[in-house]
């Protein structure tokens, strides 16, 4: 392979995310320190996505490969948070 | 392994935090020990958690063991290998809880003088999750909605409903006072 083609794989090949999903249950509170303890944002960051779950009903919190969003998804499940994973729709 | 957080409870708390407790096991299929309430408790009858679903499409169990795709046939995929792993993480967590919570309704109950206990060097991290559990469990039941607070506090004093909704609600006070114990 080429680097050409190597770089059109990487454009072609969308990444994956895991969303965290709103629901009336978990605590504001609860969510943002989740979110640090797993991913060790900051308080600032974990913070802003916790509040776009809460106000558009839904967030992407990371990406990566499928292994990895796979991961992350059962660590939220874990945590009692509603995540699922899915390719990247921007781009 | 505790991290020096203490919990004070009344006996009455610790009662129902230890009835939920063993109730969730045994929806998560973990049976395996003495039982601290019975089937004619009337506080077991109202919780409900324990209450026979021959399916496993209880909804309890999907809110605590969600879905990760759109896609049902990926679901299952991951839901068979990851499900084993997610029931007993969630199991131990509620089993570690069980045996604090025993402490005081076993030993200390026994004291017709006390009114309650405290939970010594709990892990905070062990309690959040179980506790976030009970009340995604109390949830499901009671089909927690965002205004469901206001629900609770239309509802006559005299209606039995009141008394769960106000276990679910202590529930978040619990959990919400533990976090803000643990990030400070």
């Amino acid at each position: 392979m080429t680097d050409v083609d190597l770089s059109l794989d990487q454009l072609l090949d969308r990444p994956w995310v895991t969303v965290v999903w709103d629901d009336p249950v978990n605590l504001m509170t609860y969510v943002t320190y989740v979110f640090i303890k797993l991913f060790e944002f900051t308080p600032e960051h974990a913070h802003e996505l916790m509040m776009q779950v809460h106000n558009e009903g839904r967030a992407a919190v990371t990406t990566g490969s499928r292994e990895e969003m796979e991961r992350d998804v059962q660590r939220l499940h874990e945590h009692g948070l509603w995540a699922t994973l899915q390719r990247d729709d921007k781009m | 392994m505790g991290d020096g957080f203490a919990l004070d409870l009344t006996l009455d708390e610790a009662h129902i935090l230890i009835n939920l407790v063993e109730q969730l096991l045994e929806l998560l299929g973990d049976s395996n020990f003495e039982h601290h309430y019975s089937n004619d408790d009337p506080l077991a009858q109202l919780m409900g958690l324990g209450a026979e679903v021959p399916t496993p499409e209880d909804p309890v169990l999907l809110r605590l063991l969600p879905n990760a795709y759109a896609d049902p046939e990926a679901s299952a995929d991951f839901r068979r290998y990851t499900e084993p792993t997610l029931r007993r993480h969630k199991s131990e967590a509620l089993r570690s809880i069980r045996t604090e919570l025993a402490l005081i309704v076993d030993e200390i109950g026994a004291d017709q003088l006390s009114k309650g206990g405290r939970v010594e060097e709990l892990d905070g991290d062990t309690w959040l999750v179980a506790l976030n559990d009970l009340r995604l469990a109390l949830s499901v039941r009671l089909n927690i909605e965002a205004d469901s607070f206001d629900t609770f506090e239309l509802l006559p004093d005299e209606d039995p409903q009141k008394a769960v909704y106000a276990v679910y609600f202590w529930l978040g006070w619990l959990q919400e006072n533990l976090l803000a114990a643990m990030i400070s």
